[in-house]
């Protein structure tokens, strides 16, 4: 069993709910059953030229039920943390797996034997986001938002946001899981409209992380971020347009996130492999340049506070790092118990459930490509005609490994040297030729997609970053 | 009838619904009729409670194979108060005694802490007029097994369409819910709804060439309908999964026409004219419309309404998130932009009532949108007429990308895009891209399709040729 790994204060805790969820679950002896509880509790602000459209505090929880009957799970939730209510929705989970059970051709394995968790794991901060006042949180937007309208004439609008939630979960399984968890994830941003003539453009930052207050703003602060909006909404109005094509470019820390992200995260999905993503059967091959070695972790790498940090799966299983590509050769896919027991490896602890009555579904935790030894002048200086491009936005992936994804700035380069600032365009191409394009990996890293959520039927708090990188993509410009 | 509301103001018809459903309304009612008491005696000047209640059954299958049975039921409540016109909400998913205290006591400090805004009041309670019922008596037997058998036979026909599809994901299910409303100001109102939902997500496979991805999925509420939804959402996913194998790159880059499914039509021009409508955008001067009110907008003939009454569509519904009675709402007519968008808090700034756009759940502030969207059908007959118009050129089926509502400036992939010669369909394409800008191109509607389509149960848009769009192939 895993050890128990309990880090911040230990004051104001609520009485252990893994004790209730094992009475119910000695209450009805049977097959597999993974019990969690699970609280969610979210505090939201946000301001609009200088009013406050949400003050809101909010909690849903209760119990999530899964059970394997008959070769398929049911699951059932109740909203009560309590032993009858408990047993109740066992018995309507085993109800629903058996009725259901006939439609199943192809029955569960066995779940593999892991070393499931037991303890309390807590991530940093909880204490202390949990212990600052909201009113603090609300004076700091309203000044950060006035302060973004007052940065120039041209600014019509701003506004800006505030978000912190909180989880516990108790985890119990029939297995042997007994996990009681706690987490805190703060996420700030702020929005600057800027008009002209007529014309708009929009400038936005943000940033998410798991852990406290500090954390949130250790590389900037509210007024920083605030700034570089409105100042990129004010740029943007007399920026002009990248010429679309296929093109070399420099990405960001935050768009290397989004890449492996969106474009190989899924892909290596093992429920996706098991559709037939392009990833499926090419284990052992070679997918990327030998620049590339891309992880999925629960453990925050390189630098404190990745948004979608987090030791134990909604399995009890231990989050541990995923190498999914090594120096170029594909080594993993992200696996929760039932797809492991099906490829015949150990699950890396990628379950995970967005609330009580949502059952666990195979997601990433925090996406990266590890630093390489490329400094940034290096990367410009070897461009004869391509695009630097930052600030992301919105991103899409097919199983096929075809990727969009929005930037919000884009600076050409040319001969190694980088110009001016042009509007941000969206960017495509496929996972594995962009990555076999890689020809140069810096050496910073960034976390950078720690606000936001990724969706897959259920939303996840995910981040994913990295170090600059360059390779070829196509450009959705507005010449082509 | 299943919609109530308030007494005094329309006589309660039912209908439809059973004695358990009227418990349940009942029983939603009440609880927010407790909640706004409570919040009033924690010190709020006004007080606003909204609930609903849930049961699902849904059938999920995964990869060919039944993945999960669910069944589930909950209810959730939300408390916005006022307090010396400032805004304070809370929610929660207990329902006892000192849950609702503590709602009650954290909406009131939240308020506490905000600034003041003039605006910040409850509209008065206005007359609604119901809807016929949303819930169909046939939908009560209507279960888990049920569920399973309608998620097997959506597998079960795309199987038979063609051996190269590979199932992602499929679900089918019934939800039904119902939605209480009560506030100080003597709002009440209290509704049902349920719905079957079906939805497949796949791609088609040949050897080493994995087709692109593809989404297709309906909701209806007449069990009546249920088949021949299932149908069209298998026959519709499988037909364009099949047909995006072998894609290549576009033949060259251009700047002109381009087809748009009715899906793809409302991503890229519909959502960013109900964006820049919100009052709310106009009022805070991010709206890229807020002068042309009363202008021509788009070409003539263009017409989009919200109409909440349309029962064929999800967002069907007697009345809003606060509610205000939902109306049918005429956005753009031939081409003029009529009107914004107003919820309460919209509506106050400028001293007039809603439209009756409040959007939401229980566990937000309400916000503002549209209920239904329906774009009317032109004169362009049918897709293949407009093929024929186009000429040669793309036909986008679905946008993956991102519109900037500010500027409209919009740029992502044609998903499942085909290439146009001679006015007829020649091949699948990959990594095409689009750009232009939304507001500007809504001028630049050469044709509408002559039929208003279904979309996804939530909507209704023609096919639509609009010039001017940039396309570069990959």
């Amino acid at each position: 069993m895993l050890d128990s790994m309990i880090s911040g204060s230990t004051t104001s805790l609520a009485a252990d709910p893994t004790d209730i969820l094992s009475e119910a679950l000695a209450a009805t002896p049977g097959g597999f059953v993974e019990l969690r509880w699970h609280k969610k509790e979210t505090r939201g602000l946000t301001v609009e030229k200088g009013r406050v459209d949400n003050a809101t505090a909010s909690e849903h929880s209760g119990v999530g039920v899964r059970v394997l009957e008959q070769g398929t799970f049911g699951f059932a939730s109740t909203d009560r943390l309590e032993k009858g209510a408990i047993v109740r929705a066992i018995d309507q989970a085993r109800t629903a797996a058996r009725a259901s059970s006939r439609a199943r051709r192809e029955r569960v394995p066995d779940l593999p034997e892991v070393a499931l968790a037991r303890g309390r794991f807590d991530t940093p901060g909880v204490d202390e986001t949990r212990g600052r006042s909201i009113e603090s949180a609300l004076e700091m937007l309203l000044e950060v938002e006035r302060g973004a309208r007052a940065s120039s004439t041209r600014v019509t609008s701003a506004s800006t946001a505030y978000a912190e939630i909180y989880e516990e979960k108790g985890i119990v399984t029939s297995d042997g899981a007994k996990v009681w968890t706690r987490t805190v994830r703060p996420e700030f941003r702020v929005i600057a409209i800027a008009a002209k003539g007529g014309e708009m453009q929009r400038g936005a930052e943000s940033v998410g992380v798991t852990g406290g207050w500090e954390c949130l703003f250790e590389t900037r602060s509210p007024a920083q971020l605030a700034e570089k909006a409105a100042q990129q909404a004010v740029d943007l109005l007399d920026a002009g347009y990248p010429e679309g094509g296929r093109t070399e470019v420099l990405l960001s820390p935050a768009l290397v996130g989004l890449l492996t992200h969106e474009a190989v995260g899924h892909t290596v999905e093992a429920d996706f492999v098991a559709s037939g993503s392009c990833a499926a059967g090419r284990i052992g091959t070679r997918v990327a340049s030998d620049l590339v070695t891309l992880c999925d972790s629960g453990v925050s790498e390189y630098h404190v506070g990745a948004g979608g940090t987090m030791f134990v799966d909604d399995e009890g299983v231990a989050a541990v790092r995923a190498t999914v590509i090594e120096n170029g050769i594909l080594k993993s896919y992200l696996h929760d118990r039932e797809s492991a027991a099906r490829f015949g490896v150990a699950p890396t602890g990628n379950a995970r459930a967005w609330e009580y009555d949502d059952e666990p579904l195979i997601r990433m935790r925090n996406t990266y490509i590890a630093p390489g030894t490329s400094s940034m002048e290096e990367m410009i200086a070897g461009v004869e005609d391509g695009y630097l491009l930052d600030g992301a936005s919105n991103g899409q992936a097919d199983a096929n490994g075809e990727f969009m994804f929005g930037t919000r700035e884009a600076y050409r380069i040319v001969r190694g040297k980088k110009g001016p600032l042009m509007r941000g365009v969206n960017i495509s191409g496929t996972a594995f030729d962009v990555l076999q394009s890689v020809d140069a990996v810096g050496t910073d890293f960034r976390w950078d997609l720690g606000s936001g959520h990724c969706g897959k039927g259920q939303p996840a708090k995910v981040d994913a970053g990295g170090p600059w990188l360059r390779c070829n993509v196509v450009l959705g410009g507005r010449k082509s | 009838m299943s919609t109530r509301t308030s007494p005094g103001i329309q006589a309660a018809e039912r209908g439809h619904d059973t004695a358990a459903q009227r418990e349940r309304e009942d029983a939603l009612l009440a609880r927010c009729e407790s909640l706004v008491a409570e919040a009033l005696r924690a010190g709020a000047d006004e007080a606003e409670a909204f609930a609903t209640h849930a049961e699902k059954s849904l059938a999920t299958f995964e990869k060919g194979d039944l993945k999960l049975a669910h069944v589930d039921e909950g209810s959730s409540i939300g408390l916005r108060v006022f307090k010396h016109q400032r805004l304070g909400f809370a929610a929660t998913n207990q329902f006892d005694t000192a849950s609702l205290a503590g709602v009650a006591r954290n909406a009131v400090a939240l308020a506490t802490a905000s600034p003041a805004d003039v605006a910040n009041r409850l509209p008065d309670a206005r007359p609604i007029v119901q809807l016929p019922p949303l819930v169909h008596a046939g939908l009560d037997r209507f279960g888990i097994e049920e569920a399973v058998d309608l998620g097997h036979t959506l597998l079960t026909r795309a199987q038979a369409f063609d051996k190269r599809l590979s199932v992602d994901g499929a679900n089918a299910g019934v939800s039904r819910v119902a939605q209480a409303v009560h506030t100080s100001r003597g709002v009440r109102a209290v509704e049902s709804d349920a719905m079957v939902t079906l939805s497949i997500s796949g791609m088609a496979i040949a050897g080493a060439d994995v087709g692109g991805f593809h989404y297709q999925s309906d909701a209806v509420r007449d069990p009546a309908c249920v088949q021949a939804a299932l149908h069209q959402v298998v026959d519709d996913f499988a037909g364009t999964s099949v047909g995006n194998l072998g894609a290549q790159r576009a033949p060259n880059s251009y700047q002109g026409l381009v087809l748009f499914s009715p899906d793809a039509f409302l991503d890229l021009f519909v959502a960013p004219v109900l964006s820049a409508a919100s009052a709310i955008a106009v009022q805070r001067g991010r709206s890229a419309l807020a002068q042309r009110l009363g202008e021509r907008i788009g070409v003539l003939g263009l017409a989009i309404h919200d109409t909440p009454e349309d029962l064929g569509l999800a967002g069907a519904g007697s009345f809003d998130r606060e509610g205000q009675p939902a109306r049918r709402f005429a956005l753009v007519e031939d081409g003029v932009l009529m009107g914004w968008l107003y919820n309460g808090y919209a509506a106050a700034v400028e001293n007039r009532t809603s439209t009756g756009h409040a959007r939401g759940g229980a566990r937000g502030v309400p916000g503002l949108g549209a209920h239904a969207i329906s774009v009317a059908g032109g004169t362009g007959g049918t897709r293949e007429t407009l093929l024929a118009t186009l000429g040669r050129g793309l036909l986008v089926q679905r946008f993956s990308g991102s519109v900037d509502p500010a500027s409209g400036d919009f740029s992502g992939v044609a998903k499942s895009s085909r290439w146009v010669e001679g006015g007829r369909v020649s091949g699948p394409v990959r990594e095409t891209m689009l750009s232009g800008n939304a507001y500007q191109l809504l001028a630049r509607i050469a044709q509408l399709g002559t039929v208003a389509e279904r979309v996804d149960g939530s909507a209704r848009a023609p096919w639509a040729l609009v010039d001017g769009l940039s396309v570069t192939a990959g």
